[in-house]
Order: C-alpha cells, then structure tokens, then sequence
C-alpha cells in the first residue's frame, strides 16, 4: 500500500499509537519506578514518580536473599535445556525433512500434537514419574522434564527452516565426498543459523520463564529458579513490593536482552515458524 | 536374500550385511530422529496415556490407587469448584480472545500504514511479550494492588473513588483484571502474527481493489481478509490452547480466589496435586482433554496444508 496518509489520518494514527505505547510501557515504567523506591515510600508516599530513588532493593535481594543463586539455576537449566534440545532437534528435523523413510509423516504428527499437549495435562502424571525416578528437587528433573516443550518446539520451528534451505548445497557437498552428516553440520546447520538463533532464543525463555513445573518439582530454596523465587516474595502477608519488583526486573533483563539481540531472527521465527509451519 | 547375506558375509572385512542405499537413509533417519522421539515418548506421550490412567484411579501421593472407574468424573459434576472453574474458564478464553482478535487486528492494521518508524513500533509492541509472563502477572498484580498500587493512585487522585478499590479480592472484579492483565501480556503474538500475514498480501490486489472503485471496507472486506484468514484461525486455536492452560495469570493475580471467582483448569489441578489427591487432580487436568484434541486436530491439518 503506497498511498499517503492525509493529515487527518495522521493525527489520528499517531494518537493512537502514543496511546499504545501509554498502555505498552506503563506498567513496565511502573515497575522499575517500584523497584528503586524505598519500602516506606511504597506505602506512605505514593507516587508515579520514584521520589529518593535507591538501589537498596536490589542490594537486598542479591545479598539478603541470595537471589544470585536463583539466576545461577535458572542459567544452569535453561542453558542445558535449550543446548540438549537444539542439538537433538536439528537432528529430527534434518531427518523429518530430508530423507524419506517410513512412518516419517506419522513421526511428524506425533511431533506436532506433543508440541500442542499442555503442561497443565501432564504435570501430574510427571510428577509421579519425576517421583520415582528419583529426580525431584534437582535441576537434572528440571533440565528432565522441560524438554516436554522444548524438544517439540525446537523440532517443529527448525523444520520450517530446513524447509526453506535449497537442497542442491547439501547434495554438491555429498558429491564432493561429504558424508550426510558432515553435509549437515558444515552446510545446512551455518545456513540455518539465523533459525537456531530464534530456536535458541524461543527454548531458552520458555524454560527461563516456566513456573508451573519448577514450583512442582524444586522444593529447597537453593534450588529454585528465578520464576519460583519471585514468586514465593508475592506469597506472605505483606507484600514487599520493592524487593518483588527489583527481582522482576533483574529476572526479566537477561531475557529481554536476548530478545533485543534476536529481534529481527524472533520476529521473523514467529512469522515463519510457529504460526507458518 | 539369504544368498546375497552369505556372499556378503563372504566378502573379507563384510562384517554385516551391505544395505541399499534406500535402506541406508532409512536407518539414517531414524537414528537421527530417535533421540527427539525416545524423549517425547518417555516425557509426553507415556504421561499423556498415564494421566488419563490416574484419572480413572483414587491414587494418592504414596499410594498407589485403584480403579474406580468414572467416580471422580461424576465427583467433579457435583463440585461447586468445578463448576465455577468450566465457567470462569469460558469466560476467561472467550473475552481473552475476543479482545485480542478485535484488538489485535486493529492494531496489526495500524502498524501496516505508511507511518514512520515501523521497526521501533514493532519492538515496542513485542515487549510485553518479550517480558517473562510470571513478571507480567507479578506487574500487574502491583499495579492492581489497593496500597502502592498504580490504578488505586490514579483513581484516588482524579476524584475516581474515595476508598481504596480491591480489584482482586473484590468478586464481580477478580476476573476482569485477570482478563485484562492477560490481554497486556498476550496480544503482541497476535499483532505480530497478524502484520506478518498482512504483508503477504500481495499489493497489486489493493489497486486492482482500489480501481475497481472497492472503498476502505471492502478491500479489507474482499482482499484484507481472505488473505489472512489462514494465520488468523491457527493464531486463534494456538492462544486458545495456551490462554486455557495459562497457570501463571491466575495464580500470581488470585490463586482462584475470591471464591473460586478466578479458579481455572491449571489451578485447580494444581491444587489437587498439593492436596495430595491425585487421581482426582488429573481427572480435572484430563476433563479440558476433549477440547484440546478437536483444537489439535484443526490446527495440524491447517499446519500441514501449507
């Protein structure tokens, strides 16, 4: 569409996309202006804009509440999870995509419905398995059991990116000598790079992100991850809101920082991936 | 066959039998596959199976159970709790997505205008999503909050109200502000998804439209539409199935409460499991089961079409 806005379409648009980033960003303004107040001010002087801002908060929770710790497992499990579901899953997805062999439709399907079975279905018959294998209360389960979303979805997006490699690099590198798996490694994987970005980045913030599953499995405090530790500052008679707040943000940096790098491969996996198949 | 082995046996360094090259991408492919396959058959597909097991159990934490067949099925009937949370759940997901749909697409439309700066609005738009949704929900909760929350300061300040409002814990307001909250943190997939699909109409359709005399509401009407209409359906399904089991939203905002007023399908097997009751927990995880397959079905065939 290459028609020019008239005036009045103008003013209009553009008051509506301010409105749109008022209502974007004022809670995530109204949660940094949170975190760096005072808790006496929380309650006796409130305001939209933090009066005597302080870092207190944030020096509380790293050191009062150990909240290092929290971020130390959240790293540990979602890192692993994502590194261990990216690599089996270029693998599936090379081998659904590229080479023809029975049942590979049906393995497929089966792919896609596990992508779409939901957590809240499965965590009671994982937490009996969890149970007795043993695995409760320790970040192996976690890294365990979150491969329930990560595999299927790594799988699936990456599948979409196969797809849209041409097939004649891989073939030209097996004719000079490559084995299928050198191919794969050396030519498609560098190719499809800009998907295992937005794959990684996908499968890194949702295991960084999953309370469900953690608030089940992990029961010791120095082992909960920064959804789980947060959450359990909300659950008392007294809501600490500035300590709450600094843990929000300090557990929503590294992902947003992730996002923000990954923008244009996110954007594009989302577009290409998740909804296109 | 057999002679072909035993040549091949005979062949010197042969240790097996030599395969096809058709049969050597087979093997090839399962190998590949196995690792993703083995793991989603021990973490999904044998728990998808046990739940519905469990379900038709009296097992407790510790206990193995017996069968009993529909009892906790025809318990969860005459549960209050239960019947609340199919309808909160109704409530929830039908105003979630009404609104993201309606919203949605205006906003997807807006950002599709020649207006200056897309790539910073498109950021914008993606962080609230970009966010962890268990802050989101936290965020919200503070913003609802009766003593430092935002809302209250504002209303308090304009002349609004006099008295500090409870949005939370206040019945006929606990559900719109989950709704609410849920739509902050869940729209940018779908403006993202719908403005993606947008620009994959192709524009010589527009002027074709636009010289045929087709005003504002019949290009988007004849031409807008049918061209997104596939990415709308599959956005739907998808956050219909993710809004359903949405476990953070509620329970940071309300835990269910006030009375069951919020309660969902996650919560309340959640509570469930910690009540230790767990045949009866899975039988409420088991019951949205129905719904899910027909969603699932529909969105694997769309999918597979393309």
């Amino acid at each position: 569409m290459l028609h020019k806005l008239s005036p009045g379409q103008k003013i209009l648009y553009y008051t509506l996309l301010c409105l749109l980033a008022l209502i974007i960003l004022f809670p995530i303004y109204y949660m940094l202006s949170i975190s760096l107040k005072l808790p006496r001010d929380i309650y006796r002087s409130p305001s939209l804009l933090p009066i005597n801002p302080t870092l207190q908060n944030y020096i509380d929770l790293f050191t009062k509440m150990r909240f290092g710790i929290n971020i130390r497992n959240s790293f540990i499990v979602a890192g692993s999870a994502t590194l261990i579901s990216v690599f089996i899953s270029c693998l599936a997805a090379y081998s659904l995509v590229r080479l023809r062999y029975r049942y590979r439709d049906w393995i497929g399907r089966l792919i896609l419905f596990t992508y779409l079975t939901p957590a809240a279905l499965l965590f009671i018959p994982l937490s009996v398995i969890i149970a007795r294998l043993q695995l409760g209360n320790t970040l192996h389960g976690l890294i365990f059991v979150y491969l329930t979303f990560a595999a299927p979805l790594s799988t699936w997006l990456l599948m979409g990116y196969f797809r849209s490699i041409p097939v004649d690099l891989e073939e030209q590198a097996m004719v000079d000598g490559a084995t299928r798996l050198v191919a794969l490694f050396r030519v498609v994987l560098p190719l499809a790079a800009p998907g295992l970005i937005a794959v990684s980045v996908f499968t890194f913030t949702g295991a960084w992100n999953e309370l469900l599953l953690a608030l089940i499995f992990i029961t010791s405090p120095e082992k909960q991850t920064v959804p789980v530790a947060v959450s359990y500052l909300i659950t008392g008679d007294v809501f600490r809101w500035g300590l709450i707040m600094a843990g929000s943000v300090s557990a929503a940096v590294p992902v947003m920082v992730l996002y923000y790098l990954g923008q244009r491969f996110v954007v594009q996996g989302l577009a290409a991936g998740a909804v296109k198949g | 066959m057999t002679k072909e082995i035993v040549s091949d046996l005979n062949k010197a360094g042969a240790a097996r039998p030599r395969l096809s090259m058709g049969q050597r991408t087979s093997l090839m492919g399962y190998l590949l596959v196995a690792p993703v396959v083995i793991c989603l058959s021990i973490l999904v597909i044998y728990p998808f199976f046990f739940a519905i097991w469990i379900s038709f159990t009296d097992r407790m934490v510790g206990r193995e159970g017996h069968f009993i067949g529909l009892g906790n099925y025809i318990y969860l009937l005459n549960w209050v709790d239960f019947r609340a949370t199919v309808r909160n759940t109704i409530v929830l997901v039908g105003s979630v997505q009404t609104l993201k749909l309606v919203l949605g697409l205006g906003i997807a439309l807006l950002l599709n205008q020649p207006i200056r700066g897309r790539p910073f609005w498109r950021g914008l738009i993606l962080l609230p999503w970009a966010m962890p949704a268990f802050v989101a929900f936290i965020t919200w909760k503070l913003l609802f909050a009766p003593q430092g929350g935002a809302f209250n300061y504002i209303l308090i300040n304009t002349g609004l109200v006099q008295s500090h409002v409870d949005f939370l814990s206040t019945k006929a307001l606990a559900m719109p502000s989950v709704i609410t909250a849920s739509f902050w943190r869940g729209f940018p997939f779908w403006v993202i998804s719908f403005l993606a699909a947008l620009q994959n109409v192709p524009p010589e359709l527009y002027e074709a439209a636009a010289i045929d005399g087709a005003g504002a509401w019949q290009r988007f009407r004849h031409v807008t539409l049918p061209g997104i209409r596939h990415v709308v359906l599959v956005v739907v399904l998808l956050s219909t199935i993710w809004t359903t089991n949405s476990f953070e939203a509620v329970w940071l905002l309300t835990q269910g409460g006030p009375s069951n007023a919020t309660m969902t399908f996650p919560v309340l097997a959640y509570y469930g499991l910690q009540s230790l009751r767990i045949g009866e927990a899975a039988a409420v995880s088991v019951s949205m089961l129905p719904v899910f397959a027909v969603l699932a079905f529909i969105i694997a065939k769309l999918l597979q079409e393309e």
